[in-house]
């Protein structure tokens, strides 16, 4: 809630993703269900539908499906960077589970937290950051070697 | 003979206090003195936390302008003019200029003589005669 009381980090990127190749960052995605409830109905249309099609286009993710009874429908995202995201979707119909299931494979793993600066350099200064003595006149002349008066 | 009702007369007050203080108390982990330990101590200082955060945000804006405003003034004023000179020829905003000016000194001792050459021809358009100055030639002198 507070600035100070809650957690920020600086805007990054995992190791450069992008420059060069893209890497998905989702590591592994489980779908926890249940067989019988209600809430689940959504999540249950969506694994007839639209799971298979979802784990070919991202063949870089695992997707586990495990139906438990008795257990809230639950979709549970890990990232490479070892960030784990748990998203309820009790009473989600499947279009909405599968607009979800594409919004954590876009993010990459970092904690979404406050962002200090909406940007960053690795080089922020390129003609040498200012100090007290950057536009002073320098006060003894060039360094010449000593003039010795004895041939 | 066997107490039947004395069972009855035990009542549970409500079994969530412990999670609804410690709600409050997770705000207050990071201050100072009992407050970050004593729930109604807690309550104030969370409740005093949270309105000071709301008010700060229109002053953070404020605080970072006059921040801005001040470094400009203090780089100009080092290569010989005043705040108001820069600011009115250069059309960037303080926070540009601001970082201008600790990254890039020559690129802001550059704004600093175009802000100068501008105030001159200011004052030649203000105290001179209304002559273009020499070697100066405009399409607009010439129509007159």
């Amino acid at each position: 809630m507070t600035a100070r009381g809650s957690q920020s980090r600086f805007l990054q990127s995992v190791l450069r993703n992008g420059v060069g190749r893209y890497v998905c960052q989702l590591k592994r995605i489980s779908i926890i269900f249940s067989k019988k409830a209600q809430g689940s109905l959504g999540v249950r249309e969506f694994i007839e539908e639209g799971v298979v099609d979802y784990a070919k286009k991202n063949p870089s993710t695992v997707v586990y499906v495990s139906p438990q009874t008795s257990r809230i429908p639950k979709i549970v995202a890990e990232y490479l960077n070892g960030n784990v995201r748990e998203e309820i979707v009790t009473n989600k119909t499947s279009p909405q589970i599968l607009e979800l299931l594409t919004k954590l494979t876009n993010q990459s793993g970092l904690e979404i937290v406050r962002i200090r600066k909406p940007f960053h350099t690795d080089s922020p200064s390129i003609q040498g950051q200012w100090n007290p003595f950057t536009n002073r006149p320098p006060s003894i002349g060039p360094i010449r070697p000593q003039k010795q008066d004895s041939p | 003979m066997v107490f039947l009702s004395l069972s009855c007369w035990i009542r549970s007050r409500g079994p969530d206090r412990y999670w609804k203080v410690q709600e409050v108390l997770k705000h207050a982990r990071h201050f100072r003195g009992r407050k970050n330990r004593c729930y109604s101590l807690a309550v104030r200082a969370v409740r005093r936390a949270l309105v000071y955060a709301t008010k700060s945000r229109k002053l953070k804006k404020r605080n970072m302008r006059t921040l801005w405003i001040t470094r400009i003034a203090a780089a100009s004023r080092e290569h010989g003019m005043k705040y108001p000179t820069l600011c009115l020829s250069v059309q960037l905003n303080r926070r540009v200029i601001c970082d201008l000016a600790v990254t890039e000194p020559r690129s802001f001792l550059s704004l600093a003589k175009l802000a100068r050459a501008r105030q001159q021809e200011g004052f030649r358009a203000a105290l001179g005669d209304g002559k273009e100055p020499s070697g100066v030639l405009s399409r607009v002198v010439l129509l007159q």
